[in-house]
């Protein structure tokens, strides 16, 4: 059973700089948590704080029911990979994998099985007697997580592993990491400031900032329901459309009226807004560029705007457009849902009409950030 | 690069203009070059020559010598030239192994660990090292004197003096391990490492340049010490180092009948600690540019 | 001083620019002074703070301490002993024993003596068995100091030691409380390779240096405050006692006339901190120079002549300031050879006349000093980024216009600190000048100055001359070293505080 529990934990500096406040997660057993955010938001140090690396100033941290604050690196049944793969350079891809065991006094016969066994998996049998020096990144990182893999760790922890990678690689060792994780079977926390490998890798994802959790939840939750302004515009690329906007309350139905248009608020949205009968207010409105679609030229739900640069990204296009009062959007267009004469129509400085319907709005107070409809922790000013 | 760089005259000509540029100041530069190579090796090769003189042992005013032999090398041994060569020999062997040891628990240590007292400690080092080093001399000389190690027997009491302090000298041997990143320690605690085994098995293993540049200096270090041998051995021939013992026969009522065998002894001296250099030379560059500028 | 928006500064001319920087730098010289002392008094503010922490916490550990914990009090280790810490509750009662133990034999003797450093020094006593007048020997001066000091350091170490048993009496009584299990002799010595190891590679160096650098120097200054000499060594000759500041008073007052301490420290400090600045920059800027001439694209044989170079590096110094000492004497072999070719009549006075000794000795610590200065900028010259001199080149820079604007820029920022140490270091720098010189020419006006002091010594040859004198004043000693301490220190503060190394740190990273 390798669960993991952070309590009220705190990490302050010499110099009183708080780097975490008050961090507070139950890990499951076997469950893969991804620690998510831009940098300096503390994750690193959280992680290093579980695995000891770190002193703990305050609260406490649990592996397995052991509470291991005051316990060293080497007796937490930890294992850990690196972001510079830290492989030996002076010992063979072998040795730096057979070092835990040797450490452990294994014989060397177990020994030779462990290492070979993970060799094969992560495919690098064919550089076991090279030194790190003549591998390549990829090859590396894959001795680094070989490292790791051959102990009986409880927990796997992984910081940035992957973001000395280049792009094409990083896309294969992600799902190499996926295969891994069934392989393995155990308790991973992994720290990344990429959200696509969060949303990808993780089973739950904790969004940070600033040493504060923004939010926890799985994939589905942060991207459908994010807490607040913060964790929508993270998650998701290109990032969400924020616009100030004003929820207006009608009879029996919702309006937001945003750049210069009046859209409606149907469905589940609406009902959920008459249920708690949120009153009129001025509100940040978040719209995702991929929930956007072009409206009829006469729509009156729609918003006017002007393009102003159009990427054309294959499959996508990315249109940039300014609306009438000065805002910014981004509407993804699939390729195929346009005519031809569609889309040599979009030049810039074209006129268009964009829309959304209520289902993928997301509404923010615009004094705490926070998601009227599904409210967590508000971002730090 | 367009056709028109390739063939037009005017650019044709700027770039042989430019290449002839070059090709005078790489003249200059070779000129000086071996005007100052004559000038470093010129005493170098004196002192070689001089020392083969036969016909005289005072200090003339010319090199060559008129007579050749091996005089001045034989009779080195009726001196107490050898024995001043052992002394300082087994002096630079033991200090070389010890320092190296002080050295590198000192600066792996202010390199890896953060205590509390570790920035005072650094600074109080620092401002120690502004006292001039044979302040300490005198007193270092009565209480050795009390211990026996002086005069006759200083060669204990100079190892004694010489590796006690060496810890102070942890500046360059600190900048390098400040290269190494600390993630390859982490790594071997997480491993199952004590920080014991992190030093010995991983670090030093991959600090071999450092290691041989320590040894090597702290090696080279007692061959030209002349102040604290001079004190220590006091006016005893017996205790003296090859420095303070060749120095004394350059003074006036010596220089006489030693100024060729000072050359001899010289050679003598230089050419092994020379060649060790020369051999090692590559790990002296990579510690003097790694860890010397970091300050 | 005006102070310039940066759109202001931008206007000015080159020279104005100039003159503004000069202004500001010199007006920035006191507050750096300011700031200087500033640090120190916060830093003994946070040491005074500090103690006062401590005792209001050795108190609190009383008022709450239980039976045991205020027996630690008395008895050291008791706290540890009591709450099944063995090891380490017998190294505390251990060490209390021992102090106990010399403080009550020779501590309390040497500390008693301590302010007059000894009543009756060596006399003559009859001695009826041999029917003469006999010397023998009393108090011991040097003795006195040397240990009365030790003891000090000893019940210093005694108090930090006994407030650590305390800490840990109320640590252990706290967690006792609790319910937490305290640490044993096991864990504790499994720790000292791990956790604590830095407690035990730190103890052989750190011993090492509290007793052979510190000690002495505590020592030697103390000295300076007594008349401790050849002729007063504190036992054989005679006792030595305090005297406060006179030796000060000797060395550095005006007294128009009589005082030939004083100038003669003048002067001797004048051309030490002169030869300093000639040693450090001629390296520095000709090693540079040389440096980049070998390392200039088309210049074949790098390795070699850097290796031709190096040979001085490795060749023991002493042989080739000793040997060249003599190429340059009157009958030595550059006069022989400038004679023979017909280009001089008599011989130069390169060591004999002041002006040149000084010169010839610049002159030739340049051919020692030039070889290191070329390596360490060799190394950095690699480290500097190609694609900045690619887009100066670009951007149309002469070649020296990239050396002053790129190159020079770069290696002042790196080799900063490097320079200064350079510079302190060369104030100090003992063998060049004795080794070439002796310190000579004799200067006739410092003669009386205990040793012939010469126009090339330095403060430390100055000092070293003092020491092994015939007089052997070595209070003198003493308070020389503690001026140059001073004034390498004062230096290197002011120095360092104004360079850009310390400021613009972010700018080159």
């Amino acid at each position: 059973m390798a669960t993991v529990k952070l309590t009220n934990v705190v990490k302050i500096y010499d110099n009183n700089v708080t780097a975490v406040h008050d961090f507070n997660l139950d890990i499951a057993d076997k469950e893969f948590v991804v620690f998510v955010g831009p940098s300096g938001c503390g994750k690193s140090t959280t992680l290093r704080m579980i695995a000891g690396l770190e002193e703990i100033s305050g609260g406490t941290v649990e592996i397995d029911g052991e509470v291991v604050n005051d316990l060293q690196p080497k007796d937490r049944h930890i294992a850990m990979v690196f972001q510079n793969y830290a492989l030996y350079p002076h010992m063979t891809v072998y040795d730096n994998m057979a070092f835990p065991l040797r450490i452990k006094k294994m014989p060397e016969d177990e020994i030779y099985e462990r290492v070979t066994h993970a060799a094969e998996i992560l495919g690098i049998t064919d550089y076991l007697m090279r030194k790190p020096r003549a591998l390549s990144g990829g090859q590396r990182q894959r001795v680094a997580i070989g490292r790791a893999m051959v102990r009986d760790s409880k927990v796997f922890l992984m910081d940035e592993p992957l973001s000395n990678l280049d792009a094409k690689l990083r896309n294969q060792m992600r799902a190499e990491i996926i295969l891994l994780r069934q392989r393995l079977d155990t308790t991973f926390i992994y720290v990344t400031h990429d959200q696509t490998e969060a949303m990808t890798l993780g089973d739950r994802i904790v969004i940070m900032k600033d040493g504060y959790i923004m939010q926890v939840g799985s994939p589905e939750e942060v991207f459908d329901r994010p807490g607040n302004l913060f964790v929508a515009e993270f998650i998701g690329a290109p990032k969400m459309n924020t616009i100030k906007a004003k929820l207006v309350r009608g009879d029996g139905e919702y309006h937001v009226a945003a750049c210069g248009a009046v859209l409606k608020v149907g469905g589940e949205k609406g009902q959920m807004l008459r249920d708690r009968n949120v009153p009129t207010q001025d509100i940040i409105l978040g719209v995702r560029p991929e929930h956007m679609v072009l409206a009829a030229e006469d729509d009156a739900n729609a918003i006017d705007c002007t393009l102003e640069v159009n990427e054309m990204m294959g499959s996508e296009y990315h249109l940039h457009v300014n609306t009438a009062d000065g805002n910014k959007l981004i509407v993804r267009i699939p390729t195929i849902t346009l005519s031809p004469a569609q889309r040599e129509s979009l030049v810039p400085g074209a006129r268009l009409n964009v829309t959304c319907e209520g289902k993928v709005m997301h509404f923010f107070d615009t004094e705490s950030e926070v998601n009227i409809l599904y409210p967590c922790q508000a971002p730090i000013k | 690069m367009s056709k028109k760089n390739d063939y037009d005259p005017s650019e044709i000509q700027k770039r042989m203009g430019m290449k002839a540029k070059n090709r005078i100041s790489n003249t200059v530069i070779y000129v000086v070059l071996v005007i100052m190579s004559i000038v470093w090796l010129i005493p170098f090769f004196c002192i070689v020559f001089q020392s083969f003189r036969v016909e005289s042992t005072w200090m003339a005013g010319y090199v060559f010598p008129q007579k050749w032999g091996f005089d001045n090398y034989i009779n080195l041994a009726k001196t107490d030239f050898w024995k001043w060569y052992t002394n300082t020999f087994i002096i630079a062997v033991v200090v070389a192994a010890l320092q190296t040891v002080i050295v590198l628990c000192m600066s792996y240590t202010l390199s890896r660990f953060r205590f509390k007292i570790r920035k005072g400690l650094m600074k109080f080092m620092l401002v120690l090292g502004l006292f001039p080093g044979m302040l300490t001399m005198i007193i270092l000389y009565r209480v050795l004197k009390d211990l026996g190690m002086t005069q006759a027997n200083a060669v204990p009491g100079l190892i004694l003096v010489y590796i006690a302090s060496s810890g102070m000298g942890y500046y360059v041997s600190k900048g390098f391990f400040d290269t190494v990143p600390k993630t390859l320690d982490e790594a071997a605690r997480i491993d199952g490492a004590t920080r014991a085994q992190v030093l010995w098995k991983i670090i030093l293993p991959m600090a071999k340049p450092i290691v041989i540049y320590t040894i090597l200096t702290a090696f080279m270090g007692p061959w030209g010490d002349f102040v604290f041998a001079r004190y220590i051995s006091m006016n005893t021939s017996a205790g003296m180092n090859v420095a303070v013992g060749l120095q004394s026969w350059l003074s006036l009522d010596q220089i006489n009948n030693r100024y060729t065998m000072f050359c001899a002894g010289g050679v003598v001296v230089a050419i092994p600690v020379t060649i060790l250099f020369l051999c090692l030379q590559k790990y002296y560059v990579e510690g003097v540019t790694g860890g010397a500028v970091k300050g | 001083m005006a102070n310039y928006s940066d759109l202001e500064y931008l206007r000015l001319s080159k020279g104005q620019r100039f003159a503004y920087k000069l202004g500001h730098f010199f007006t920035s010289i006191p507050s750096a002074i300011g700031r200087l002392f500033a640090n120190i008094g916060r830093g003994i503010g946070k040491g005074v703070k500090g103690i006062g922490k401590s005792l209001g916490d050795i108190g609190s550990t009383f008022r709450n301490g239980d039976g045991i914990t205020k027996g630690s009090f008395v008895i050291m280790g008791l706290g540890n002993l009591a709450r099944g810490q063995i090891l380490r509750g017998i190294l505390f009662l251990l060490f209390e024993i021992v102090f106990i133990f010399y403080m009550v034999t020779t501590g309390a003797y040497w500390l008693s003596m301590l302010p007059s450093l000894g009543h009756q020094g060596p006399a003559q006593e009859y001695n009826p068995i041999y029917d003469t007048y006999v010397t023998t020997y009393h108090d011991n001066s040097f003795k006195i100091l040397l240990y009365g000091v030790l003891t000090i350091f000893f019940i210093i170490a005694f108090i930090y030691t006994w407030r650590v048993n305390l800490r840990q009496a109320k640590i252990n009584q706290e967690m006792r409380e609790k319910g937490l299990r305290i640490k044993s002799g096991k864990d504790d010595l499994r720790s000292l390779v791990d956790e604590s190891f830095y407690k035990t590679l730190l103890a052989l160096p750190l011993t090492g240096i509290i007793i052979f650098t510190v000690l002495p120097i505590v020592f030697m200054i103390l000295v300076a405050f007594t008349n401790y000499d050849g002729t007063h060594d504190g036992y054989f000759n005679s006792l030595f006692s305090w005297v406060g500041l006179e030796n000060f008073n000797t060395m550095l007052s005006w007294e128009g006339g009589g005082n030939v301490y004083s100038a003669t420290f003048g002067e001797v400090l004048t051309w030490t901190l002169i030869w300093a600045f000639f040693a450090t920059f001629s390296n520095y800027f000709l090693g540079m120079f040389v440096a980049m001439m070998i390392n200039k694209k088309g210049i074949k044989f790098k390795k070699g002549w850097r290796t031709i170079l190096v040979l001085t590096i490795a060749i023991p110094q002493f042989i080739s300031l000793l040997y060249v000492s003599k190429m340059f004497a009157k009958n030595g072999i550059v006069n022989g050879f400038l004679m023979d070719m017909g280009w001089i009549q008599t011989a130069l006075p390169f060591f004999e006349k002041a002006a040149w000794a000084r010169i010839t000795v610049i002159l030739i610590n340049i051919w020692i000093g030039i070889p290191y200065l070329m390596l360490i900028v060799t190394g950095i010259l690699m480290n500097i980024p190609a694609d900045l001199y690619e887009s100066a080149k670009i951007d149309g820079a002469s070649g020296w216009k990239q050396f002053t604007k790129i190159t020079l820029p770069y290696m002042l920022f790196i080799t900063g600190p490097y320079l200064v140490t350079q510079f302190t270091g060369n104030m100090n720098n003992f063998n060049v000048i004795f080794l070439l010189t002796g310190g000579g020419p004799t200067n006739p006006n410092a003669s009386g100055a205990s040793g012939s002091v010469g126009y090339t010594d330095l403060l430390v040859t100055w000092l070293f001359k003092i020491t092994t004198g015939a007089e052997s004043k070595y209070y003198l000693a003493s308070v020389v070293g503690i001026l140059i301490f001073v004034v390498v220190a004062l230096i290197t503060l002011i120095v360092y505080n104004l360079l850009p190394s310390v400021k613009n740190e972010e700018d080159f990273q």
